[in-house]
């Protein structure tokens, strides 16, 4: 029983596991959140087309969740060799740790993405209305990805201290 | 450097004089004309004074300005000739302006004809869409021989109509067949919805042969107001499009013969901008039978001069005065030109209140910095540098998008730098062509292999701009005649939080912190509470102020997105380098890399130019201006002439 417990929780599998997570949740917040401001942007460029190149501005503010996500993974992927370099064969310890490791902007990202998306897709009423006030809309949402970006340090210093 | 110190100006003039002074005026530009309300609401003048200025006038303005702004867009459409991205201000002499205003007439009739054209054209599109309806509802009885008038014989009925594509039409011919007797009943058309069908029966049979039809759902077609067969309408429907796409064509090119025009409308559009500022601009003047009253601000360094050119032109009284203590005045600012485009910063959070201090030049070289820490490439850098920098030369740009661009210039240069300290050109790519590690080695260090020391050097630099907060803080309180304050209140906390990261160093540095920490606390418990009652009240809101020690760490960890950020950049471009070498470097391989390295960078370079344009501003307004600025003020908004198209010359 041992022999599929060690071949399952291999510590290769364990570190791409991490980094799909990053990826995969961290670009599930951003694809939400870019959903959302797409939503509200397409109900603002029926009244008022001229307004897109603004509107798609605060659309793309919650899209670096998923890029913070494919960053990190890239950051693990290139610690274990599987990208440039030669493939590491890790202890199952050592995959645990850089699994824990893509944890942070894996969930941050997650939320962070989404509420960064209602932000900005508040940010849109703003630019309806008040057009030249678009820069507090961008730090509205801005603020939210603070904590996007904490995990996504948080990521980076533990993946690069773990030692192989 | 800083905010333009104000003074009030009041003008006391004759009526006759109202015209040239006022225009005057707004040749200088130099006033901003103050609110007559305030004035108003007193007794004393409401009883002498009435406020000038004619609502209905300025509409009547307003109204010939949309006709022109609708001319003049619907012209562009049919304009022709090739326009670029940018377009600068057209110069125009005065001289010209008033051979253009004496053709003024003309050029109104050209307005109205263009809005007529349009009205027609309207007019001509739904005739059309009309017709393309109809043959859209003929199409299907197209091989129909029967004229659509006819509908009955004096022995038979005609009938069109159609059933659902769901009822079987064959059965429903057998069956009419079957039980009508003398009938005749034959499909027309077939398309995926329905059946179209011909029926013709004796008038005699109507009963049983409605029954029939009613149960395979067939439902009567009619065509009202048609004659003739389904062919021949189609015919006279396709040939009055022709004739009305004829007519389009023929205003099109009535329209696009009036391009030339354009020039001179939007001259006309820019005159009548002018007066119709004027005439608004009356709306703040109070006037007797004989004489006016305006009230403003002008910048104190030109009051003089302004006083001169109107009292040399006119007979009135000019009166300066210093605004008073509380008085708030608008906001002009004045910086080196280096700093300006960094004013766009500041305008976007709120300008300076006249009481408080003008952020900019303290601002500016923390948002060089940080904005060139967040992209840290020296390719990108060059970049960004050289296309803003050509754009710049190229065209004239004004107001906000003068300072964005010029703001992205000295961003890309700060970008360089940092790329140069760090080692990063286009992230790795020449690594991959030399095939080995740091093929540019970093003047610096590479903050990959070495996040920590980044991370460090980030707060340090954080802290500095905090501290630089504070600085402009304890500026503020001594100006305003509390040294004491800031003494206390940023002075110890200096000590303070000076001393907490020294402890961090081993040897002396440690012992030195040690002290300075623990004298900054007692000094910070003994202060704060000063404005309290009762000495326990003092001591414990002294101690419970040690607290906000938290502010400033989360403050100064705040500062590691520069880290976070700068890194971002780095991988980015490595992973897009890394793609675009998956085919290696055979013929295919250099088009795949070609392709990924021109998308993937310029992808790269905006989404971390916008992360970090938005992320230095957020250190700037949430820590930096959180510490000492008082915001708020309202901007000066001189009385001139506001141009959309062209720069009025005085000859």
């Amino acid at each position: 029983m041992n022999d599929w417990v060690s071949s399952l929780f291999n510590g290769n599998t364990l570190a791409l596991i991490g980094a799909a997570l990053a990826v995969f949740l961290a670009g599930t917040g951003s694809a939400k959140g870019v959903g959302i401001v797409g939503e509200a942007a397409a109900g603002l460029i029926t009244e008022d087309p001229g307004k897109f190149g603004q509107a798609l501005l605060l659309q793309a503010l919650p899209g670096t969740q998923g890029i913070y996500g494919l960053l990190t993974a890239f950051v693990i992927l290139n610690k274990i060799g599987i990208v440039g370099g030669t493939p590491v064969e890790l202890t199952t310890q050592q995959g645990f740790l850089i699994l824990a490791s893509a944890l942070p902007i894996a969930f941050v990202g997650l939320y962070s993405g989404i509420a960064q998306g209602r932000a900005a897709a508040a940010g849109v009423g703003i630019i309806a209305k008040r057009p030249e006030e678009l820069a507090k809309g961008i730090m509205f949402a801005a603020m939210v990805e603070t904590y996007a970006v904490l995990a996504l340090l948080a990521s980076i210093l533990m993946v690069t201290g773990i030692k192989l | 450097m800083a905010i333009v110190e104000m003074s009030r100006i009041t003008l006391i003039g004759l009526n006759r004089d109202k015209e040239m002074i006022m225009d005057a005026l707004m040749k200088l530009g130099a006033i901003e004309l103050a609110d007559a309300d305030e004035k108003l609401a007193s007794e004393e003048w409401s009883s002498v004074t009435a406020r000038d200025g004619d609502a209905e006038e300025v509409s009547s303005l307003e109204n010939k300005l949309e006709k022109l702004r609708f001319s003049i867009e619907y012209l562009a459409k049919f304009d022709k000739r090739k326009k670029g991205l940018f377009e600068n201000k057209r110069n125009l002499k005065e001289r010209d302006l008033d051979a253009i205003l004496a053709d003024s007439p003309r050029l109104w009739s050209v307005v109205d004809s263009i809005i007529s054209h349009d009205e027609s054209l309207t007019a001509l599109k739904n005739a059309r869409n009309k017709k393309m309806g109809l043959i859209a509802s003929l199409k299907p009885w197209e091989s129909l021989d029967v004229p659509l008038q006819t509908t009955s014989t004096d022995s038979t009925v005609i009938s069109i109509g159609v059933t659902p594509a769901a009822s079987d039409a064959m059965s429903l011919l057998d069956e009419l067949l079957e039980h009508a007797g003398e009938c005749h009943a034959e499909i027309i058309n077939q398309d995926k919805e329905q059946t179209y069908l011909l029926i013709i029966y004796h008038k005699a049979s109507e009963q049983s042969v409605s029954e029939i039809l009613k149960k395979f759902g067939f439902s009567r077609v009619t065509f009202k107001g048609l004659e003739g067969t389904p062919a021949e309408n189609i015919k006279s429907a396709e040939k009055e499009i022709q004739d009305i796409d004829n007519q389009c064509f023929k205003i099109e090119g009535e329209v696009s013969s009036l391009v030339n025009e354009k020039a001179s409308l939007e001259v006309l559009f820019d005159y009548t901008c002018i007066q119709r500022d004027k005439k608004k601009a009356l709306h703040n003047i109070l006037k007797t039978e004989s004489a006016f009253f305006m009230e403003g601000w002008v910048p104190s360094a030109s009051a003089g001069k302004v006083t001169k050119h109107i009292t040399d032109m006119a007979d009135c009284i000019v009166e300066i005065r210093k605004p008073d203590k509380d008085e708030e005045y608008p906001i002009l600012l004045s910086n080196p030109s280096v700093v300006q485009p960094f004013e766009m910063i500041t305008e976007m959070y709120s300008l300076p209140s006249s009481k408080g201090i003008d952020p900019n030049i303290f601002m500016a070289p923390f948002y060089f910095v940080f904005f060139g820490l967040m992209v840290s490439d020296a390719g990108y850098g060059i970049l960004m540098a050289c296309v803003t920098g050509i754009l710049l030369l190229k065209f004239k740009f004004e107001g906000m998008l003068l300072k964005l661009m010029r703001l992205l210039f000295l961003g890309g240069i700060s970008t360089f730098i940092w790329g140069v300290l760090f080692g990063g050109w286009f992230g790795n790519i020449a690594d991959i062509f030399a095939g080995r590690q740091e093929a540019i080695p970093p003047l610096w260090f590479n903050p990959l292999n070495d996040p920590m020391r980044l991370l460090i050097w980030s707060m340090i630099f954080g802290a500095v701009h905090l501290f630089t907060g504070m600085a402009l803080k304890a500026y503020m309180l001594v100006r305003d005649g509390k040294p004491l304050d800031a003494l206390f209140d940023i002075g110890f906390w200096y000590i303070f939080l000076i001393g907490l990261p020294l402890m961090g160093f081993g040897g002396m540095a440690a012992v030195v912190g040690k002290y300075m920490a623990l004298a900054g606390a007692i000094l910070l418990v003994l202060t704060q509470g000063r404005n309290e009652k009762g000495i326990v009240r003092k001591l414990l809101s002294g101690v419970l102020s040690l607290y906000n020690v938290t502010g400033y760490l989360s403050d100064v960890l705040s500062y590691s997105r520069l880290l976070a950020l700068g890194l971002a950049t780095g991988v980015i471009a490595t992973v897009i380098n890394t793609v675009g070498t998956l085919f290696g470097f055979n013929v295919l391989g250099i088009i795949v890399l070609a392709a990924v390295f021109i998308g993937g960078h310029i992808f790269n370079i905006l989404i971390n130019a916008l992360g970090a344009y938005v992320h230095a501003s957020r250190l700037q307004y949430v820590e930096f201006f959180s510490k000492f600025y008082e915001g708020g003020g309202q901007s000066f908004r001189p009385f001139k002439r506001n141009t959309k198209y062209i720069n009025l010359l005085n000859d």
